[in-house]
C-alpha cells in the first residue's frame, strides 16, 4: 500500500479530468431516448441507448429552451451537451444543452448549409424584395386545397375584402414532389398575371416543412415577377422560402392580412376624398359669393342715384337750415315790430288830442304855418271826440319865447 | 386609353386625389379651375370604385392547363 486516498479525492481527480478534456465539454451524442422523466423542477432525466449500452442525461431546467419538442421513450435523438461527474454518485453522465430528433437534425444542417449559401449568393438581399402592392385585385394562394391554412387565408381574406378574387392552386405542401408542385403552383399563378401570391402551408415538423426549405423552391420564389408572401407553418417555423419571400408572414392568416386590403378602410378614404372636395369648392363658392356682394354693394354706392340722392338730401338739408335762420330773424323782427308799435301807440296823434292838442287841415294839409293859410280860407279841427268847421279870419305871426314862429291857434 | 386608365392603380389614383385636393384648397385656384378640379376628382372616385370591383368573388381554382374552376 503505496498510498491511500479518500473518495472525494479520486472523484475529484476524475472530475477534474473530465472538465479538462476538450472534447467532452462539447459533443453530440445519439441515440435512443429511454427511462425518460419530467422532474416537477423542471429537469428532464433520461438516458440515451444504443445497442451496446446506455448513458445517463439531464437536461436542467434552465437549459429546457434547447429543447423544442415533447421527449419520449424511443425517440432517436441528438444530445448537444457535456460529460461530467456526480461525485455523490460517483458516475458521471451527459449534461444535455440541446436536444434535436435525430432525422430532423440531419436536415437542419442542411437547412443551415442551404440558408448560408443562398445568403451568400445575395438572394436574401433587401435590394431584391419586391414590395407588395397596397391594393390589389387578385391574390393567387399555393397550398394544399384541404389544409387550415387555405381556410384562414379564405376567411381573413373575405372579412377583410370580399371583393378581391382569390385564386388557389392546389398544392402538395409535403411528401415526394411537393417542391415541384409548389414551383408549378408559383409559375401558373405568375403567368395568371395575379398581383400578388402566397405561398405557404400549416404548422408541422421539419419534414412536413421541408418542401419549402429546397433550393428548387427558393430560386422560383427568387425569380417569380409578381411579389410572393411566405407563410409557413407558425411564427416559429422559419424556412428557406421565408427568407428568399418578398415578404415574410408568420401564419397564412398573418399572410392574408398583409396581403388584402381592408375594405371599410378604402370606403373610408374614398368618403373623406369627396368630403374634402365638397368642403373645398363650398368654401370657394361661399368666398366667392361673398366678394359678389361686396362688389354689388360697391357699385350701388356708385350709382348717379345714390349720388343724387346725397345731393338732395344735402339740398333738404340746407332748406331747414335756411328756415331755421328765417324763422330766428322773423321772430327778432316780430319782436321789434311789437317794441314800434309800442312807441307808436304812445306817439299816435289820438294821443296828443285826448291830451288836449287839436290838429287843424287847411287846403293845403296840416296846417304848420301861418304862410300856409290865408283868411278865409276853410279849416277842419280835429279834437279827441270829432272835428270843427271853421273859416281863418286874420293870420299874425308870433314869437314864442326859446323858439320860432309857430301856428297860430284858433281863436 | 381605357386600357391605360384601367391599368392605373388605386394607390396612384389616391395620390392623384390628394393632389386634386390640395390645389382645391389653395387659396389661389379660380372658380372655373375649382369646378373643374372637382369633377376630375369625382371621376376618379368613380375610377376606384370600378377598380374595387365591388362583386362579392368567389374563390376560384386554378387547373393545370389554366383553366379555373370554383373552389
Amino acid at each position: 500500500m503505496n498510498s491511500v486516498y479518500t473518495v472525494k479525492q479520486v472523484n475529484s481527480y476524475i472530475k477534474n479530468m473530465f472538465t479538462q478534456d476538450f472534447m467532452l465539454n462539447r459533443i453530440y451524442v445519439k441515440g435512443e431516448v429511454s427511462n425518460c422523466k419530467y422532474h416537477s423542477s423542471g429537469h428532464i432525466y433520461f438516458s440515451l441507448k444504443d445497442e451496446s449500452g446506455t448513458i445517463a442525461c439531464i437536461m436542467f431546467a434552465g437549459a429546457r429552451a434547447g429543447l423544442s419538442f415533447r421527449m419520449q421513450d424511443g425517440q432517436q435523438v441528438i444530445v448537444l451537451g457535456n460529460v461530467d461527474v456526480y461525485e455523490r454518485d460517483g458516475r458521471y453522465q451527459l449534461y444535455a444543452r440541446e436536444i434535436v430528433l435525430d432525422g430532423a437534425g440531419l436536415l437542419y444542417a442542411r437547412f443551415e448549409a442551404l440558408k448560408k449559401e443562398l445568403g451568400e449568393m445575395g438572394m436574401f438581399a433587401p435590394e431584391y424584395k419586391r414590395p407588395i402592392p397596397r391594393y390589389v385585385n387578385t391574390v393567387g394562394i399555393v397550398t394544399a386545397p384541404t389544409g387550415a391554412a387555405v381556410r384562414d387565408i379564405i376567411n381573413v381574406s373575405s372579412r377583410r375584402n370580399p371583393y378581391v378574387q382569390l385564386i388557389l392552386y392546389p398544392a402538395q405542401v409535403q411528401g415526394e414532389g411537393a417542391a415541384e408542385n409548389i414551383i408549378r403552383g408559383i409559375r401558373a399563378l405568375e403567368k395568371k398575371q395575379v398581383d400578388v401570391i402566397i405561398v405557404g402551408r400549416g404548422g408541422g415538423s421539419i419534414e412536413d416543412l421541408w418542401a419549402f426549405n429546397e433550393e428548387s423552391v427558393a430560386r422560383a420564389i427568387f425569380d417569380c415577377a409578381v411579389p410572393v408572401i411566405s407563410a409557413v407553418g407558425h411564427e416559429t417555423d422559419t424556412t428557406i422560402a421565408d427568407f428568399v419571400a418578398d415578404l415574410r408572414a408568420p401564419t397564412p392568416s398573418a399572410a392574408a392580412e398583409l396581403a388584402v386590403y381592408e375594405y371599410r378602410e378604402v370606403r373610408e378614404r374614398m368618403l373623406s376624398c369627396v368630403q374634402a372636395m365638397r368642403k373645398a369648392v363650398y368654401m370657394k363658392t361661399t368666398a366667392w359669393r361673398a366678394a359678389l356682394e361686396r362688389t354689388a354693394l360697391r357699385l350701388k354706392f356708385a350709382h348717379p342715384r345714390q349720388k343724387l340722392n346725397e345731393k338732395r338730401q344735402y339740398a333738404a338739408d340746407l332748406e331747414s337750415r335756411l328756415r331755421a335762420l328765417m324763422d330766428t330773424r322773423m321772430t327778432d323782427r316780430k319782436h321789434r315790430l311789437a317794441l314800434y308799435v309800442e312807441k307808436m301807440k304812445r306817439l299816435s296823434p289820438l294821443e296828443k288830442l285826448s291830451q288836449g292838442y287839436s290838429y287843424v287841415q287847411g287846403p293845403s294839409g296840416n296846417v304848420r304855418s301861418i304862410e300856409q293859410v290865408g283868411a278865409g280860407d276853410p279849416l277842419t279841427i280835429y279834437v279827441a271826440d270829432g272835428t270843427i268847421r271853421t273859416e281863418v279870419r286874420s293870420v299874425a305871426p308870433i314869437a314864442y319865447p326859446g323858439a320860432e314862429n309857430r301856428q297860430k291857434e284858433e281863436p | 386609353m381605357a386600357e391605360k386608365k384601367k391599368k392605373q392603380t388605386l394607390e396612384e389614383m389616391f395620390g392623384q386625389l390628394e393632389t386634386i385636393i390640395g390645389e382645391l384648397e389653395a387659396d389661389d385656384v379660380s372658380l372655373e379651375k375649382s369646378f373643374d378640379l372637382y369633377n376630375k376628382g369625382m371621376n376618379l372616385l368613380k375610377e376606384c370604385g370600378k377598380s374595387i370591383d365591388e362583386v362579392e368573388k368567389k374563390v376560384l381554382v386554378l387547373d393545370e392547363d389554366g383553366s379555373t374552376h370554383e373552389f
